[in-house]
């Protein structure tokens, strides 16, 4: 006996979602399979205007187990993190969390990572910031840096190796 | 020495499938004491309960034991057969070899070994049975119901055309309930207040039911049969007597639409000396202790107004809170339910805008008698709304807030609909935001196909916020049925909030033993099979107190509960269980920790002999006297130490 989807011929993939509701439960956020579908999440989606983003239908696709499907897609890059869907599910569930266990799955499996998002990372781990702290510019055109504006200067890692080791360790432990 | 019979059930397959029902006869065959074992497909059948009763007569039995369900399905029927065979029902024990074994297990050889022990253990315990017999209590033949909406109203009525005598107890100035705020009811579109005056005024007027309005129970004694209830009436400030309900103290008040009316949900005003909606049962006016001038701050002008204004000389200020006894058989608890606060669902911006009400809001701004006379307006500006958006299942189903369907949400909304479309005519938008539609009961898919072509828009979703835009309100909502996220501005937005236990449950459910669901609302004894007892001997529930619900199952649970009422109030006398507590009068030295323990009042301190007694009508057999007890003088009839240890013994 089985279950096919006859438009990707892709099969559930048991194994993989309980690793990925072990985790929502870790977090203790509910599993997928207590989605009743109410879309609340993608009325308010931050990611579903420009990006096509909706979240209810990776919480559906989780449920029917069709994994490979979300990691080969582009879309589980476009959620921004926001967690408002996390707050507002009246069935506690966390599409976000589930972005993130997708993007997991697809860095471990080798995937392109978007080119941003490999910057950022980089970024994070040269210094420990998303960013490096830009100046600001005032209403009346001056440009202004911490110092000029009385902020210390941002710390940064007295040993990038050590620093971004630690940060690796995480990665792999999955935490 | 006994002589003991078993009788082992199969209950079809439910037990054989799982224990070798054969094997575990023969094997009771052989225990001490045991004469005659015995098994049959259904025991509890009229075939089982003769084969029972022959063998008693057979054998001489004078102790049986029986390997069946749980007690709580068929100890009862089975004591009745045990004693038409002519053993006392007392010496009856039920081995639990269904739910405790048989459904349980799947290993058959390893179940079949513990039915043996189970059963084993109960012809231990079968071996020390005492016969016991019922004593008996006279039962006094009145009725209290407790809250007067439509759920009250019913069972006041049922019980009163039954020829029994019913205090009806409501806390607020008139009775009718939730019902009365309403302007229609679906799926019939009867007029709310059409049907129900009728029904008000026959409870006020009915030579048996005597109305407690503005009254609430305090305190509560006694037991099934007998209780003594505590009931406080509240001052008005009005003597009924004298008051005609003309309306000049409301007209006179200097608080003359200051106060918000609860009546109309805030949506509109009244005085301090008011009414609360012109139909009110009984046609008296109240004076609000909390807001009036003259009992807050002892001075309301030179002299009160409202007491200048009244021809009859009613206003009475020195009327004072009156404690009253009452004594009666039962108790009906109709005390109805409570509506979420949208507020703490603040995505959806109840507290930004007058302009997102509330369904029991939106009922009294499209009722007749409500703050606008029935003309949609909208709270902002008055002025007639050109769109109007549904948002269902606020805070219900969901696990941050109700767990639990509020049952009436769907159906009201798309009474509504109807509503508005008559009042609105077809220039206004309607706009539905959906999770699913439960529209379950008599007529009520047929309605909901009528609305569906009364040119609504409905959105298969939920929103995930409202944002006020100060004129208007707007909405992104993600319809699963197109896949399209749809913007919606609209004029007016109605939650439609979940359906709550009244916030003071808890402390009610304390004052009369009752037990709470894990939701709150007050539980029944069996959710199938008694739905309207509670755990408490006498007193029953029904309506929104026991579970969210409509009206119609409201009147049919209210009539249920006056028919479980008349039961017991048609009795002269009731039999009292005699598997209650008991004290060793040897052994008890008098401490009273029992006293202090017995959660139903029912051990009292001899003053004189200085020994702990039992009220057999108030004892439940709880058992924690027995427990507390330091001197092992409290016992429980039939589960006395040696009998449970001997149980024990056999088990292992």
């Amino acid at each position: 006996m089985s279950i096919t989807d006859l438009t990707s011929m892709g099969e559930p993939q048991v194994e993989l979602k309980k690793e990925i509701n072990d985790r929502l439960s870790k977090l203790q956020d509910e599993v997928s399979d207590y989605c009743y579908q109410c879309a609340k999440c993608t009325s308010g989606c931050e990611a579903h205007k420009l990006l096509e983003l909706e979240p209810h239908k990776i919480v559906a696709l989780l449920k029917q187990g069709l994994i490979d499907e979300m990691v080969n897609s582009d879309i589980i890059w476009t959620c921004m993190s926001c967690f408002k869907c996390r707050e507002r599910c009246p069935q506690k569930i966390a599409p976000v969390e589930i972005l993130f266990a997708l993007k997991n799955l697809a860095v471990a499996g080798g995937k392109q990572v978007p080119g941003k998002y490999t910057s950022v990372l980089q970024s994070v781990l040269s210094i420990g910031l998303i960013q490096d702290a830009q100046s600001v510019t005032t209403k009346d055109m001056k440009t202004k840096t911490r110092d000029d504006l009385g902020l210390p200067p941002l710390s940064k890692p007295d040993d990038p190796a050590k620093f971004q080791a630690g940060l690796m360790k995480i990665a792999v432990e999955k935490v | 020495m006994r002589r003991i019979g078993v009788f082992v059930c199969h209950c079809g397959i439910n037990i054989a499938q799982n224990v070798d029902v054969e094997a575990l006869t023969k094997y009771a065959s052989k225990l001490d004491s045991v004469v005659v074992s015995k098994s049959y497909k259904y025991m509890c059948s009229d075939v089982g309960a003769t084969l029972i009763k022959d063998s008693i007569k057979k054998h001489e039995l004078d102790g049986v034991v029986i390997a069946c369900c749980s007690p709580r399905m068929h100890e009862h029927t089975f004591r009745e057969v045990v004693s038409d065979g002519g053993v006392n029902q007392y010496r009856l024990e039920i081995a639990n070899i269904r739910e405790q074994c048989s459904w349980a297990h799947s290993d058959r050889e390893k179940a079949t070994k513990k039915a043996k022990f189970l059963v084993r253990s109960a012809v231990a315990k079968a071996k020390l049975l005492e016969s016991l017999e019922t004593s008996t209590l006279e039962v006094n033949h009145d009725a209290l119901v407790i809250g007067a909406g439509i759920a009250g109203i019913q069972a006041s009525l049922d019980l009163a055309n039954d020829g029994f005598k019913v205090y009806l107890v409501e806390r607020e100035p008139s009775i009718g309930g939730r019902m009365a705020q309403l302007d229609k009811t679906f799926p019939t579109l009867d007029c709310s207040s059409c049907i129900l005056t009728p029904k008000m005024m026959e409870v006020a007027n009915h030579p048996n039911v005597e109305l407690l309005t503005y009254s609430e129970v305090t305190g509560i004694e006694g037991s099934i049969g007998n209780y003594t209830v505590k009931i406080k009436k509240k001052p008005r400030y009005v003597d009924v007597e004298k008051c005609t309900g003309c309306g000049d103290c409301a007209t006179a008040c200097r608080l003359k639409d200051r106060i918000n009316s609860e009546f109309n949900m805030s949506r509109g005003k009244r005085g301090a000396a008011y009414m609360p909606f012109p139909q009110a049962v009984p046609l008296k006016y109240t004076i609000d202790a909390e807001h009036c001038l003259f009992l807050t701050r002892g001075k309301c002008g030179d002299k009160p107004a409202c007491r200048e204004a009244c021809d009859q000389k009613a206003i009475n200020f020195d009327q004072k809170e009156e404690i009253v006894e009452l004594k009666v058989g039962a108790i009906v608890v109709t005390t109805g339910y409570d509506l979420l606060d949208p507020t703490s669902m603040y995505e959806y911006g109840y507290a930004n805008s007058p302009d997102v009400i509330t369904t029991l809001e939106l009922e009294r701004l499209i009722s007749s008698s409500g703050p606008t006379l029935g003309e949609i307006l909208r709270p902002s500006d008055q002025q007639k709304p050109k769109s109007i958006t549904f948002i269902l299942c606020v805070g219900s189903r969901d696990e941050t807030e109700c767990t639990w369907c509020c049952r009436i949400g769907c159906m009201s909304a798309l009474k509504h609909v109807y509503l508005l479309r008559e009042k609105l005519g077809d220039d206004v938008e309607i706009n539905v935001c959906y999770t699913d539609v439960r529209s379950y009961g008599k007529g009520y898919e047929e309605f909901y196909r009528t609305v569906r072509g009364m040119k609504t828009n409905m959105f298969r979703g939920r929103p995930s916020e409202v944002q006020n835009m100060g004129d208007h309100q707007k909405i992104d909502i993600f319809d699963t049925t197109t896949n399209k996220l749809f913007e919606i501005t609209t004029d007016m937005v109605v939650l439609v909030p979940a359906l709550l236990p009244r916030a003071d449950a808890g402390d009610f459910a304390r004052l009369l033993h009752l037990t709470l669901s894990g939701d709150g609302f007050f539980l029944e004894a069996h959710p199938k099979l008694r739905p309207m007892d509670t755990f408490v001997n006498g007193i029953f529930i029904a309506g929104c107190c026991q579970g969210p619900k409509d009206i119609q199952d409201t009147v049919s649970q209210a009539s249920g509960a006056a028919s479980r009422v008349a039961t017991i109030l048609s009795k002269e006398e009731l039999e009292i269980d005699p598997l209650i507590a008991a004290v060793d009068a040897e052994v008890c030295t008098g401490c009273g920790i029992c006293v202090e323990v017995c959660p139903y009042e029912a051990r009292v301190l001899n003053e004189k002999t200085k020994i702990a007694e039992v009220n057999d009508a108030l004892c439940t057999g709880c058992g924690a006297c027995i427990a507390a007890c330091p001197s092992n003088a409290s016992i429980h009839k039939n589960f006395t130490k040696k009998q449970l240890l001997d149980m024990v013994d056999d088990i292992i």
